[in-house]
């Protein structure tokens, strides 16, 4: 044993401190990739821990200074308020409706249009894009009277039809812009062109080749406009304010006061933690779909 | 070539666009807000709490509808969206019969001879025959515009000073300042610095509510007015509003008792005062005491309310009112007036006042035993004498206190004592641009 | 015959899209713009009507020192948000594009500020970022770091234009923007063939080779579209900076959507508002017309 050892010594020295540096190196690459993580965690879930922190805590707690880290104790008596406060349940199956109607009108009409973007030659099809495009370059605030007063005057003010019908229609540049260059980059033509050999006509070469195949990219795009429609205080507050019909972030809204000061703090923070619990089940189950897609297994060079 | 192929509609595409017609058709067919054919619409702004606020409404047009026959829609248009909507209901959006309103004078301009409040005069007799004997002078002139009765003023924003007991207590103080040398004084005492230069305690807020705000009642207690009263001349170039702006700079800057990020967007006076980092603010919401009482009632026998302080000329409250009123469009202005009577009962007004802790402009109601029945609600009532309304007739007005980097009183606040500017130089400014822009909206 | 059937399909295909993004898009756009070079004041818009006032309005902004602040800023907002939110969204879609234990978990948690409501976000970062009430303040002073408490949204120190406020609300942004990023990072990582990367194991190529050669290239598509789509949204955008500090301290963090928003519901100057916005499409067709070139380039 002592002679083997001593024997490949010189050897084993050499390759020791190469391994060692080499081991050095992957701890020290290692300990910044967690500590780089955990302080980009801390970045991501900081305002998240403190929203669901404050709903536990009593309004003092949550005014204390210094600042109090944890709940004294825990109770769910705030997130029973929250429910009696708004009719927070009718207000997630309305935004889930409209978000969820956008989503899937929005994604399919975009999709369409993408595909023939990305994919054929023919006439105007640059000057469509540019169109398209060109709808994204002023903001949204300055679009408030003329749309308000459009939808006013189709008798669509303060319907789900209204809401979802602009909704639609300012999800739809961004999911083409982002669709035609999915197809553009992960879509082999190759594909579509077998399906056509193969007896479907365009059509149904995008319907049951192309479709299928990027469902990773429509799954984002997908949770994307449905995120947008959920999300969105502005327009919901101008197009569709009545009563029960309300959507989630204007009925959240109830709880400020004048000023924008907020009753019930605690309350407020409660119902936020219940506003975002669809959207965040709704996500663990897309993105399941956002992985699948390519394991089907329909893209190989 | 190109065929439609059936079996491409697959059964888990019917399924699942199925599934997505029902789930559609179950959320459609939840039950929709009632609105009855003929029924009145009423929007309202929350008051105090939201859930009491909203049963308290319907209850109302309840007992309504079963008095008159007369059914009334409710609407409740929360505060975050509030400026807005009234913005388009002055611009021809839809609007309801009859609501709580706000802003009577930019939005009677906005509106016109067609959108926006509309002039009841004619029927002031026949509806409010003892208007002066029921409300509060101050209330009652913000319905008046140009000469036209515009509704029922019915809740008050009044602003006493508020103070922490518990620290006033430490300097040997039993009651809160009274006039603008005390306030200094006690500011100067009060505020508490670590070792290395942190505020562990600031003296002095000048305001909650927007920033802005808190300028009124100073410059009014100096004795200025900001505009004169036909609405026509700004007078903001005059030793009050110098004084004033000198003697806030100083609390700033020389006696630094109030932090110099007052007017940014976060400072947040009514959170440091509630944890004990704050010891006075000069103005606060008549509500903020039923707040306090409900929301933190750790602090109960810790905080107090005091009358507005003297200042060099004399003590001024800031005041606004809300008031119902009827809106143009609307084809049921009587039914719209019986219910604007309903809630103008006193026995109603009061349920008003003790739901929301708010003032009333109804005498009545501020005489009732439920603003008598606590220290603090004494001190608002008082206060109300030296209630100094913050609508100024003319429609320029909402512009010029607008809560922003580029409105006249925000730049001339925020230049004058934030950047220490020259002062004549910012007074002679703001009156100069706050002539242009009244007389742009005077045309 | 052939040619023109594939013509009528792309022509339906088009269609609804085309006819929704000009009622809800272009229409409005032209309605609006026509606003920059009419007086448009909501008081006066009974009495006096919309006269016609050729380039006033554009003289007036240019004349507004603010405006011309906000301007600079707008364009620092847009470059720092953008350069973040793409580094931080590669490196972390490479992460979360591992397998490992509880992937699904880790993804969730990653992405979940998408699930929050920027305003309310927004309110809750305001609190968190409060100079005198601050948390984070409160640990970097207890364990010691430092002795004062930093004024996140208040200091007004500043390089040019830039500030800490600005950094801290771009930051806010990016938080906010980061998920969108990463799904289609990861979106775009999952299409792209695995096959490559195992001929690149044989060469000997190390993981950051394979990183710079193999995935920046093939992500560079989604990559332009995010960084076009994100600059011309964050030229225009409003809410984390109106939210968070109202565009001060001392218009510091003032960006173009800020000041338009205010114009027109402040001071209901519609017409400095459109002429702003007008400001707003020059800077983005900029963008939008490299973002063409580009596509042209690549057929």
């Amino acid at each position: 044993m002592s002679r083997v050892a001593t024997m490949s010594r010189p050897d084993s020295r050499l390759t020791d401190t190469v391994t060692f540096r080499k081991r050095i190196t992957r701890i020290v690459t290692i300990a910044m990739v967690v500590l780089l993580s955990v302080f980009v965690m801390i970045y991501v879930l900081l305002p998240i821990y403190w929203m669901v922190k404050s709903s536990f805590q009593t309004n003092f707690e949550i005014r204390a200074s210094p600042p109090l880290w944890f709940p004294s104790s825990i109770s769910f008596q705030t997130y029973a308020d929250a429910t009696t406060v708004i009719p927070i349940v009718r207000y997630m199956l309305n935004s889930l409706f409209v978000a969820g109607t956008t989503a899937i009108l929005a994604t399919m009409i975009s999709a369409m249009a993408a595909y023939v973007l990305a994919r054929f030659r023919f006439p105007f099809a640059r000057l469509i894009l540019v169109i398209i495009l060109f709808t994204q370059l002023i903001p949204h605030i300055t679009r408030v009277f003329p749309i308000y007063f459009f939808i006013q005057d189709l008798g669509l003010l303060n319907t789900y039809v209204g809401l979802i019908f602009a909704y639609t229609g300012f999800s739809i540049p961004y999911a083409v812009l982002m669709l035609q260059s999915y197809f553009r980059s992960s879509c082999p033509p190759e594909l579509e062109e077998a399906g056509m050999i193969d007896g479907c006509g365009y059509f149904g070469a995008f319907r049951r080749i192309v479709l299928p195949v990027s469902m990773p990219g429509i799954a984002a795009i997908g949770t994307f406009t449905f995120l947008g429609a959920w999300n969105d205080f502005l327009w919901a507050s101008l197009l569709l304010n009545r009563g029960e019909m309300k959507t989630l972030q204007v009925g959240l809204r109830d709880f400020m006061g004048e000023g924008g000061t907020i009753a019930n703090a605690n309350v407020f923070m409660a119902a936020c933690v219940l506003a975002t619990i669809p959207a965040v089940i709704l996500f663990i189950f897309l993105q399941r779909h956002m992985v699948s897609g390519i394991s089907a297994g329909a893209i190989k060079g | 070539m190109k065929k439609f192929n059936p079996r491409g509609f697959s059964r888990r595409d019917f399924l699942r666009t199925a599934g997505i017609g029902l789930g559609g058709l179950a959320v459609a067919r939840l039950p929709m807000p009632v609105i009855a054919q003929g029924a009145l619409d009423f929007w309202t702004q929350p008051y105090g709490d939201t859930v009491e606020w909203a049963a308290f409404i319907n209850e109302l047009a309840e007992q309504f509808a079963n008095e008159t026959g007369i059914d009334v829609a409710t609407e409740v248009i929360n505060w975050d969206n509030a400026a807005n909507t009234w913005l388009l209901v002055s611009s021809g959006g839809a609007a309801p019969d009859t609501a709580d309103m706000f802003w009577l004078y930019t939005h009677s301009a906005i509106g016109g001879d067609q959108f926006g409040p509309l002039p009841l005069t004619e029927y002031q007799d026949e509806y409010f025959p003892d208007l002066e004997e029921r409300f509060i002078a101050g209330a009652l002139s913000d319905v008046f515009w140009r000469g036209d009765f515009y509704g029922i003023p019915w809740r008050g924003d009044i602003r006493p000073q508020i103070y922490r007991t518990d620290v006033f207590e430490e300097f040997g103080l039993e009651a809160g300042p009274d006039n603008w040398d005390e306030i200094a004084e006690y500011a100067r005492e009060m505020t508490i610095r670590d070792s290395s230069g942190n505020v562990e305690r600031w003296g002095l807020s000048f305001g909650t509510a927007t920033p802005l705000q808190s300028l009124l009642p100073l410059y009014w207690s100096a004795g200025g007015e900001f505009m004169t009263e036909d609405g026509l001349t700004a007078t903001i170039d005059n030793e009050a509003m110098r004084e004033t702006l000198n003697w806030m700079r100083d609390r700033v800057w020389v006696d630094q008792v109030v932090d110099p990020n007052f007017m940014e967007t976060g400072y947040d006076p009514e959170a440091e005062f509630q944890n004990g980092r704050l010891a006075m603010i000069m103005s606060v919401s008549d509500s903020y005491g039923a707040d306090l009482e409900r929301d933190y009632p750790e602090l109960n026998g810790l905080w107090a309310m005091a009358i507005p302080p003297m200042g060099p000329a004399r003590r001024a409250s800031y005041s606004g009112a809300g008031y119902w009123g009827v809106l143009r469009g609307t084809d049921q202005i009587e039914e719209s007036l019986k219910w604007i009577q309903f809630l103008a009962r006193d026995d109603n007004m009061l349920a008003f006042a003790e739901r929301t802790g708010r003032v009333s402009a109804n005498r009545a109601v501020m005489n009732s035993e439920f603003w008598q029945d606590a220290e603090w609600k004494r001190v608002i009532v008082e206060t109300l004498d030296y209630a100094h309304t913050s609508q100024h007739a003319a429609p320029a007005w909402s512009i010029l206190v607008a809560q922003a980097r580029g409105s006249v009183l925000y730049d001339l606040y925020y230049d004058a004592v934030v950047l220490q500017e020259d002062i004549d130089e910012v007074v002679t400014r703001a009156q100069q641009q706050a002539q242009e822009i009244m007389d742009q909206a005077a045309v | 015959m052939l040619e023109s059937r594939k013509n009528i399909f792309c022509y339906l295909m088009v269609a609804p899209a085309l006819i929704l993004v000009i009622l809800l898009g272009i229409l409005p756009m032209i309605q609006s713009l026509r606003m920059a070079f009419v007086e448009y004041n909501l008081l006066t818009l009974r009495t006096k009507g919309t006269p016609f006032v050729g380039l006033d309005n554009f003289e007036y902004l240019f004349s507004d020192s603010v405006f011309i602040q906000t301007l600079v800023q707008t364009i620092m907002f847009v470059v720092i948000v953008v350069g973040f939110v793409i580094v931080l969204g590669v490196l972390a879609a490479q992460v979360l594009n591992r397998q490992f234990v509880g992937r699904t978990f880790l993804r969730t948690t990653f992405l979940l500020p998408w699930f929050i409501p920027p305003v309310i976000a927004a309110g809750i970062w305001r609190w968190l970022l409060n100079t005198n009430l601050s948390p984070i303040n409160s640990v970097l002073s207890d364990i010691g770091l430092i002795n004062g408490n930093i004024g996140f949204l208040t200091d007004t120190t500043s390089i040019g234009y830039f500030s800490l406020p600005m950094l801290v609300v771009s930051l806010v942004r990016t938080w906010n923007g980061l998920p969108f990023v990463t799904v289609m990072v990861l979106a775009g990582l999952q299409s792209i063939p695995s096959d490559i990367y195992e001929a690149a194991d044989i060469d000997g190529a190390s993981s950051w080779q394979k990183f710079t050669r193999l995935t920046l290239p093939l992500l560079r598509p989604v990559l332009v579209v995010i960084a076009t789509l994100l600059s011309i949204s964050g030229i225009g955008y409003f809410e984390v900076n109106y939210v968070m500090t109202g565009g001060g301290p001392r218009d510091l963090t003032n960006i173009l959507g800020v000041y338009a928003y205010d114009q027109a519901f402040s001071f209901y100057r519609f017409d400095y508002a459109a002429a702003a916005s007008s400001v707003i499409l020059i800077l983005t067709s900029f963008i939008a017309f490299f973002y063409i070139r580009y596509l042209l380039k690549e057929d």
